[in-house]
């Protein structure tokens, strides 16, 4: 049977994201974000939550009941700590999304080349010295880690990327085991080595959003959007990439060049977003992998959708955080490991049946 | 699942906590119970290792800062030959390089000790010290006071000490008797913050324990139902319980009354706003010796400053 | 000037020279397939000519090095057929096929409605358009090749380099196919260099044969002045009978 090209309703569109799937995440978003406003271990009330975010606007006022105190959790604690957690999400989603891509492997995380290792010892190292405590305002172990975990991806890409017998992808992945094994060696000999301050590096390393203010929030919000953005753009090479270097060669892609584009972006977002909230794992394999699974594999579908879901994903998992042992507060990294698990058996067993 | 998490010397006592949370968390069944004596002392003085009957020690090494002073509170620092490096009180206490988190067996058996007192068991202390024919009493954090004038008495035996040790215990019993008798603190609520990342000891802990004696009631305790001894505490919990007294432990380590009132939405606590932020000492707030006395009376004037 | 002009070609891979100084050259708008034993060289040769493995020597396409293209530049002029493309999982016939068009996008661009025309059109020619909404992975053999085929062609380059087109297909199709690049080549003016193990075939539809052996090029010229009983038999280790037919020789083995 040939089909007429003259007959539209034959013709198969390509792939590209439809309207709904992308509503859907929107509304994930709005939702997660206003669960995240108004629960918590201070019980303030969805009603006069509402009318205090309402208050917000111009000409509106309402009076809400809330204490200044309260008010206070709600506009300097909870609502940075939900813009934070999306943007977090978002930035680990995507960059998970984009390595899942770059190295056609749907389990890769954004931590494969060694960004966590290297964050994790820059992280040490500051909180090790003490640089910090004299500086009064300025938290070092933010930029350490940042330069940490660049420091140790610029490591893995020149190590990895030469033009040997493997393939890029293979050499890439092996030399960020190297690096990631050095770096965590190095990190654990200096911390076990200062053993008073074990509990903040542990701290660092399980991942938090515990903030409060806007700081952080002012920090990240450059690179997130900048990295997201370049990712997005890029959503439509990654698909070409699927085939294997040599065709995508073939088919007119300079490879190289964008998976170090590409590589480049989701390190840098990734790296900032763990300076300022630690390793939180998971989120970069889990969502974009589950979006995946529920709505196709095309890349130019994963990626939108990962930008939303994964900031979605994360709030909700600090608002489990925060409540599920009430007043204590879990470690948000626990949270999505926990999730996490379960998660890599559903794979499994999808992955069997097929 | 209840966990006792009697609470190490703080300078760095992190470890076994951090540990037993993650145990927690991750669903362990593994029961950490630090404290090993409890109950009155019974002359028999848990001691491992060493040639049958250690009569009395005169070359100890104290690798726990609390018992170095507990040894020289009962006049035995004569008979002390080395301590750790944390022991900083008192100032005669002979202080070496010798670390009671990463203790090395060999520096430590370099001093030719008769008895090695410490806090805890890394790396196999015990073994290690007993494969070379050193006695070691281990002295964990106590959960109670009652921990505590156990170690005290223990101590003696060893020294020779006991009389002294028991004139010390009994010092210590009527300071704590007179200091609860007023019970001060009652009516007033309070969080005790040992770093940044707010975790918090609740009444259940030795800490808790002793700030209870003044009456103070603490914002941590529902952290009891779930299981925690040390809760680590949301900002919004903490802000929404609005504590009467906020206790700083952690000034150590950069914190200080200014930078707790500059964390965002902190500003509008009571305890901020009416200067009820109030330091205390590290040593004295996370060792389970005879300066408890010495921490609650700086407490209890604390107090009275506010009251008026 | 030539489409396609190697001079003095050689390739090393693993520390071996697989290919010796090949010369070779392609007219415009003709068809020169490439036959040998296993292990002759002739994927190699496909690659180096395609620009996608290193190679010493001289590689013109349609008078420009290959050597000194870039990756877009060059897809626009040369589409590569591989023997064992990469099936991706997830993905339509559809997607797959228009991935031959990114050669004419931009880096912000997407496909357009010609592209998609293009593509619909290059499918309708291989017989494959009812497989357009069916997943790569679930195709069969034959359907495969001619998806890889279709997706070569909506590249629209004027240079196709085809490594065993047709291994795959049973005969009905294996005509059809090479029917089809035929009649494109004549339409379109297109250039193919193409492998092929059916050596009949190879005959039938090339204009020019060059039997590679050893990384030499052994014997070059009409099906019926490489397809003799002495030089396929000495080259490929093989009793054969060659027939002779007006459309061209059969090459048939004898049982030993």
């Amino acid at each position: 049977m040939i089909a007429s090209t003259n007959d539209k309703n034959c013709v198969v569109k390509p792939v590209a994201l439809n309207k709904l799937q992308l509503c859907l995440a929107v509304i994930a978003v709005l939702i997660t974000a206003f669960a995240g406003l108004v629960f918590g271990p201070a019980d303030l009330g969805m009603r006069a939550v509402i009318q205090e975010l309402l208050n917000r606007l111009p000409l509106v006022d309402f009076d809400s009941g809330l204490s200044s105190r309260q008010q206070a959790i709600l506009f300097e604690i909870r609502l940075p700590r939900v813009v934070l957690g999306l943007l977090v999400g978002s930035m680990l989603a995507t960059a998970g999304g984009a390595y899942q891509g770059v190295f056609r492997n749907p389990l890769a995380d954004p931590y494969l080349l060694g960004v966590a290792a290297g964050a994790g010892f820059g992280a040490t190292l500051a909180i090790v010295s003490g640089i910090g405590d004299g500086l009064g305002f300025l938290d070092p172990v933010p930029l350490a880690a940042f330069a940490g975990a660049l420091i140790a991806v610029a490591l893995t890409y020149t190590v990895g990327s030469g033009r040997g017998r493997l393939d890029q992808v293979t050499s890439l992945v092996l030399a960020g085991v190297a690096v990631a094994s050095f770096f965590t060696a190095v990190q654990t000999f200096v911390q076990q080595r200062e053993s008073e301050t074990i509990r903040q590096v542990y701290f660092f390393v399980l991942g938090q959003l515990r903030t409060a203010g806007w700081d952080e929030v002012t920090l990240l919000a450059p690179y997130t959007l900048i990295c997201i953005t370049v990712i997005f753009l890029a959503r439509r090479h990654l698909d070409v990439l699927t085939v294997g270097d040599e065709e995508a060669g073939s088919l007119g892609l300079n490879v190289r060049r964008m998976r170090l584009v590409i590589v480049v972006a989701a390190s840098l977002g990734t790296a900032a977003s763990v300076a300022v909230s630690g390793l939180i794992g998971f989120v970069g394999v889990i969502v974009p992998h589950a979006i995946r699974l529920i709505f196709g594999s095309s890349y130019r579908v994963i990626i939108p959708l990962t930008i939303f879901f994964g900031g979605a994903f994360l709030v909700i998992a600090d608002l489990v955080a925060r409540l599920i042992l009430q007043p204590a507060e879990i470690p948000i990294g626990v949270v999505t490991a926990f999730l996490g698990a379960p998660f890599f058996v559903v794979v499994l067993r999808t992955a069997w049946k097929n | 699942m209840k966990f006792f998490f009697s609470q190490p010397d703080f300078k760095g006592g992190g470890i076994m906590k951090f540990s037993s949370y993650l145990l927690l968390i991750l669903g362990a069944f593994s029961l950490v119970n630090l404290s090993c004596s409890s109950g009155a002392f019974d002359g028999q003085v848990p001691i491992s290792g060493g040639s049958s009957g250690v009569e009395i020690a005169e070359r100890i090494i104290s690798l726990s800062p609390t018992a170095t002073e507990i040894l020289f509170a009962i006049e035995a620092g004569g008979q002390v030959v080395a301590v750790d490096d944390q022991s900083n009180f008192p100032d005669e206490a002979p202080m070496t390089p010798l670390s009671g988190y990463t203790p090395n067996i060999e520096s430590i058996a370099e001093y030719q000790p008769d008895l090695v007192v410490a806090s805890y068991d890394p790396g196999d202390l015990v073994g290690g010290l007993e494969a070379l024919e050193v006695a070691t009493l281990l002295q964990p954090a106590a959960s109670s006071m009652e921990d505590t004038y156990v170690q005290i008495n223990e101590l003696g035996a060893l020294t020779g000490r006991q009389s002294e040790a028991s004139e010390l215990i009994e010092s210590i019993k009527s300071d704590l008797d007179e200091i609860a008798s007023k019970k001060i603190g009652k009516g007033l609520t309070y969080y005790h913050e040992i770093d940044n990342t707010l975790y918090s000891p609740t009444s259940k802990t030795f800490l808790g324990k002793l700030y209870s004696l003044l009456g103070l009631s603490n914002i941590a305790d529902p952290a009891i139902e779930s299981g925690f001894g040390w809760p680590q505490l949301s900002a919004e919990f903490i802000i929404d319980a609005d504590p009467d007294l906020i206790f700083l432990g952690n000034t150590d380590w950069g914190e200080s009354v200014e930078t707790v009132a500059a964390r965002p939405g902190w500003g509008s606590l009571t305890a901020v706003e009416k200067g009820q932020v109030i330091s205390v000492d590290t040593d004295t707030s996370g060792r389970w010796g005879p300066r408890v006395v010495d921490f609650l009376i700086f407490v209890r004037s604390a107090i009275e400053k506010i009251l008026g | 000037m030539k489409a396609i002009d190697c001079k003095n070609v050689s390739v090393t891979l693993g520390g071996y020279e697989v290919l010796k100084g090949i010369d070779l050259e392609v007219e415009v708008g003709g068809w020169t397939t490439i036959v040998g034993p296993n292990g002759a060289g002739k994927s190699t040769l496909i690659r180096a000519t395609g620009g996608i493995i290193k190679s010493s020597g001289n590689i013109k396409i349609i008078d420009k090095n290959v050597q000194d293209l870039k990756h877009r530049e060059l897809a626009k002029f040369v589409a590569v057929v591989s023997q064992k493309p990469i099936i991706p999982m997830g993905m339509r016939v559809m997607d797959y096929v228009l991935l031959g068009r990114i050669s004419h996008l931009g880096f912000f661009e997407s496909e357009g409605e010609r592209d998609v025309e293009t593509v619909v059109l290059s499918l309708e020619s291989l017989d494959a358009s009812h497989l357009s909404d069916r997943f790569v992975g679930t195709l069969s053999g034959g359907e495969k090749q001619r998806v890889v085929v279709a997706r070569a062609l909506a590249q629209s380059s004027p240079v196709l380099l085809l490594d065993e087109p047709t291994t795959a297909l049973d005969m009905g199709h294996q005509q059809e196919t090479l029917e089809l690049i035929n009649q494109l080549r004549v339409e379109r003016n297109l250039t193919v260099l193409a492998t092929m193990h059916d050596l009949t075939l190879a005959g039938r539809y090339s204009e020019h044969l060059a039997m590679l052996v050893g990384g030499k090029i052994v014997a070059e010229g009409s099906a019926e002045e490489v397809l003799t009983e002495s030089l396929v038999s000495s080259h490929y280790g093989a009793r054969v009978k060659v027939i002779d037919d007006k459309d061209g020789p059969i090459v048939v083995p004898l049982p030993s």
